[in-house]
């Protein structure tokens, strides 16, 4: 199937809705479930991979194994029969690519910027070691040492923790609970899951889990024929998870972190929203709200940062994940006596969008913001690449991304007004706060 | 095509006082990088942070005819903003825009530099950020911190000594007053390079040379570089706060800039021990990928800040001084000293050794193709551009892939010795409990390592050599400082 787009500028909202994704891509399923997306661009000679594997911490539902989807990524870099570790890292260094990878809640992606001609070489190696990957007992133990020293460097960084915090609070049965790092426990016991980690593999590392984004100076044909050639072979699998769905919240919660250095103190206030949709506005109302209530341009922002200038930063963002996600509100605060404060501002700033429409000409400002910033994303292969794949990782099609921006599109004041009044509610609610010692910040 | 021509060609020479880099293309972005060649080196010695809150005041303040609120407004609906980043010997405005919003996005950043408001409420607010960028932000990013404080040792005595942010005791005193003088002193035409790509029109760019003509010809004073003091013996700096592991960075000065011939011979080399980011690196196999040691170890031969965030340089961080670094990152304490051997003994490796012909050509070849990859936008085109004005040398995709193309292993193990070496460095090392990390480093004793799994012989036979190699640092080398106490 090749879904036709015409290069378009953003910025002209007036007009009928134009296609944010600005790129004509071919998409295609080979038979043994996996999917080919090629997008050829106008930057010259660079093509980017990536590889697109829809299993995240999301899929991580026994007990024991958070983080897994994580280590698995890094799993992935120790070689095959064909391609050990080292010849792997060799003909990348030869071709002089860029390749690395990562993790989030819904997926895992592999992702290599090359030069046009060696795009062969690339996707056969990355097909080698999706269907052929082996490494020993010894190498498993020693690179989950490896994701341990990737949560430490992580855990000077209150952030961090305060991430932590709001998710193991405000969910129950979600595997959202944890982060995609996941429990310490469970990270310093990975050493002992090797078999687990066999397991794992024959699960997720399948065709129908698995989309593959070629974007650059490529044309379809060619590559279809290569990913017919190396990915062919690869077997479906059969498993699928049961990921619990999180029971409604039946009041509001908090959790304090106190934290062992200096530090600015932090509220942050979360609600339950909706899961990623493309096809009704609720989700796409609240990314609305997000910008108009807490962006710089936002009322709260100009007087709480600019103002008043009680706080350091300020900033919110509306969920888009696989499963219902958060609403997140994060207000670093420059004196702790404001704390309390600044969550009732925060939590009056809410009511006000509850009780009446915004502004029409807002709106308007949040939906062109929203075309521009997409576009000035997509400023070379690599970076169109990485656009794509986010929603390949939600809808395994770059045509979500076009399907969300025409709904921003048709959002109208009272949308947002809805959207607000549906999941920015008291029962649905997580604050977490975080204090370090006496001593902070600018006096 | 003709016409074309002429225009690069005048787009690229020196106007008036000012400099030029031009770089026109068919896109629908147009990117700016607007430089000025006055950076923290040019702080008053009491005033360190004066650059950088100038720039602040200028990327996050409000215009004589427009508050802070009212820009902020005005670039929201555009997706635009002005970034500001000030090192030793530049800072610089970046920022993107849509050619649809280019005249007012440009008529912003005209306001915001040539017409700073200069409001109290502006300073007081921003004064506040660059305190607590410094006592929160930098203070809890263990290896940043490492980092830093690796620099303000090495350069101690000379310019390039303070963090470029600077210190919380002089931003604390600093009055919007000498904001204004610095600015008013250092932003000059004679200090200025003027950079755009993309998607313009040649009147545009004529109108942006004649709006910058505002500014004074002549530059402020401007430090000569002083030598930097020789390193006498293996120093150690531990930085002590309550954290999980301990985080390196190990370091000296090195008499080489990317304008030095030795240049792409010292990057071959540097990338073979440790490409950033990057898991083909010498060190990153041996320290995480046979033993698990940790995230990720990389080596340096320019000032890399961010290292966490990016996964390439950022530009405009051109010195006069640069210095050769490895950055070990955080590992657990038990096999802290380990690791700190390990480093060592991989860099003495590598003097003794040098590369193999084997290695120098895959060290080679990779960083004939990454280059293409380092300057693929728009942006990192522009930036490496003005660099390379800065430096004065040719593009520097075509100047590296040319001075490769030359380079033989002799050149890159002869830079090597003549660069490198494996004594007199400084180390720093962010860590819980400083004092005890202070005795068994001074103490020197031997700091076997145990491994959650089999070792092949190679690697087991290696550690007997690594768990006893000297370390070569006295206890009067050791200092242990607070970590509520750098940059103070």
């Amino acid at each position: 199937m090749v879904i036709g787009a015409c290069f378009v500028l953003p910025g002209q909202a007036a007009q009928a809705p134009q296609k944010i994704f600005p790129y004509s891509y071919s998409q295609e399923d080979l038979p043994n479930g996996l999917r080919l997306v090629t997008v050829p661009t106008e930057y010259p000679n660079i093509v980017a991979t990536y590889i697109v594997v829809q299993a995240g911490s999301r899929n991580e539902v026994e007990p024991g194994h958070t983080g897994f989807a994580h280590l698995f990524e890094h799993l992935m870099f120790k070689g095959t029969e064909k391609y050990p570790h080292a010849r792997y890292e060799d003909t990348l260094k030869r071709i002089g690519a860029a390749s690395n990878a990562f993790t989030s809640n819904d997926y895992t992606c592999f992702y290599t910027v090359f030069s046009k001609e060696d795009l062969a070489t690339v996707l056969a190696m990355e097909a080698d070691r999706f269907q052929n990957l082996k490494y020993s007992e010894a190498e498993f133990k020693t690179e989950s040492l490896a994701v341990l020293g990737e949560y430490n460097k992580n855990s000077s960084n209150p952030m961090a923790r305060l991430s932590e915090v709001i998710f193991d609070t405000a969910f129950d049965r979600s595997t959202y609970k944890h982060t995609t790092m996941g429990f310490l426990k469970d990270i310093q016991d990975m050493p002992h899951q090797y078999e687990y980690s066999l397991k794992y593999f024959g699960r997720y590392y399948r065709p129908e889990y698995t989309t593959i984004l070629v974007v650059g100076d490529v044309k379809p044909k060619p590559v279809r024929e290569l990913v017919d050639k190396y990915w062919g072979a690869w077997k479906h699998g059969d498993y699928s998870p049961a990921i619990p769905a999180e029971p409604p919240q039946q009041g509001a919660r908090t959790a304090h972190v106190d934290w062992p250095t200096a530090t600015l103190p932090i509220v942050a206030i979360a609600f339950k929203g909706p899961a990623y949709d493309d096809a009704s506005k609720d989700m796409a109302a609240l990314d609305a709200l997000a910008f108009l209530a807490f962006s710089a341009s936002s009322e709260l922002y100009q007087r709480l940062v600019i103002r008043e200038q009680k706080l350091d930063t300020l900033s919110g963002s509306a969920p888009g994940s696989v499963d219902p996600g958060l609403f997140d509100i994060i207000a670093r605060v420059k004196q702790a006596g404001d704390m309390d404060y600044v969550r009732d501002q925060i939590l009056a700033a809410i009511r006000t969008f509850q009780e009446r429409p915004v502004d029409a000409a807002r709106l308007e400002a949040v939906k062109m913001r929203l075309r521009y910033q997409a576009a000035m994303r997509m400023t070379s292969s690599d970076a169109v690449a990485q656009v794509a794949a986010s929603y390949v990782a939600l809808r395994r099609t770059p045509e979500s991304m076009n399907r969300l921006y025409d709904l921003y599109a048709r959002l109208t004041p009272e949308d947002v007004q809805n959207a607000a009044s549906k999941y920015l509610v008291e029962s649905a609610r997580t604050i977490v706060t975080l204090t370090g010692p006496a001593s902070g910040g600018a006096q | 095509m003709k016409s074309l021509l002429a225009f690069l060609l005048m787009a690229s020479s020196a106007v008036a006082q000012m400099r030029v880099m031009a770089l026109p293309a068919k896109s629908p972005l147009v990117t700016f990088r607007i430089v000025f060649t006055a950076g923290s080196a040019c702080d008053p010695t009491d005033k360190p942070g004066l650059a950088y809150l100038t720039a602040m005041m200028l990327a996050q303040g409000g215009t004589k005819t427009q508050t802070y609120r009212q820009i902020l407004d005005a670039l929201f609906p555009m997706a635009s903003s002005l970034s500001a980043q000030v090192d030793k010997e530049m800072t610089t405005f970046a920022g993107e825009t849509h050619v649809d919003n280019l005249q007012e996005y440009y008529g912003l950043v005209r306001g915001m530099l040539l017409d700073p408001g200069w409001r109290e409420d502006d300073f007081k607010r921003l004064k506040d950020a660059a305190i607590n960028n410094l006592r929160v932000t930098l203070r809890a990013n263990d290896e940043e911190l490492a980092k830093e404080v690796l620099y303000q040792n090495i350069y101690a005595g000379t310019p390039y000594e303070h963090y470029s942010a600077g210190t919380a005791g002089s931003l604390e005193k600093m009055t919007l007053d000498d904001v204004r003088h610095f600015y008013a002193s250092q932003y000059s035409q004679s200090h200025l390079i003027l950079g755009i790509a993309g998607g313009y029109s040649p009147s545009f760019l004529e109108a942006m040379k004649r709006d910058f003509r505002a500014l004074p010809e002549g530059a402020g004073f401007h430090p000569r570089n002083q030598p930097i003091k020789p390193i006498e013996a293996n120093r150690a700096v531990i930085v002590d706060k309550d954290t999980r592991s301990v985080a390196f960075s190990i370091g000296f000065p090195i008499l080489l800039t990317r304008a030095s011939p030795d240049y792409p011979a010292l990057l071959v080399a540097t990338s073979f021990l440790g490409q950033h980011r990057m898991s083909g690196g010498r060190l990153y196999d041996r320290m995480r990928e046979q033993r698990g040691l940790n995230y990720g170890d990389y080596a340096y031969i320019e000032y890399f800040p961010n290292g966490m965030y990016l996964m390439e340089p950022s530009p405009n961080l051109a010195r006069t001084r640069q210095i050769f670094q490895i950055w070990i990152r955080p590992v657990e304490p038990p096999t802290a000293a380990f690791a700190l051997r390990l480093g060592l003994y991989e860099l003495h490796r590598l003097i003794q050794r040098g590369l193999s012909e084997e290695e120098f050509e895959r060290s080679r070849d990779f960083l004939t193709k990454y280059v293409n990859v380092l300057t693929r936008t728009k942006s990192a085109e522009l930036g490496y551009a003005i660099d390379s004005l800065y430096y004065g040398i040719p593009n520097y995709n075509l100047y590296i892939k040319t001075a490769l193309a030359k380079l033989t292993r002799e050149d890159v193990n002869r830079a090597i010795k003549r660069y490198l070496r494996a004594d007199h460095l400084v180390m720093v090392a962010v860590a819980k409990n400083g004092e005890e990390l202070r005795k068994q480093l001074a103490d020197d004793d031997p700091s076997p390592m145990t491994y959650n799994s089999p070792k092949p012989a190679e690697i087991a036979e290696e550690d007997k050599t690594v768990e006893k190699w000297p370390l070569n640092l006295k206890a009067e080398h050791i200092t242990v400082v607070k970590a509520d106490e750098v940059f103070q």
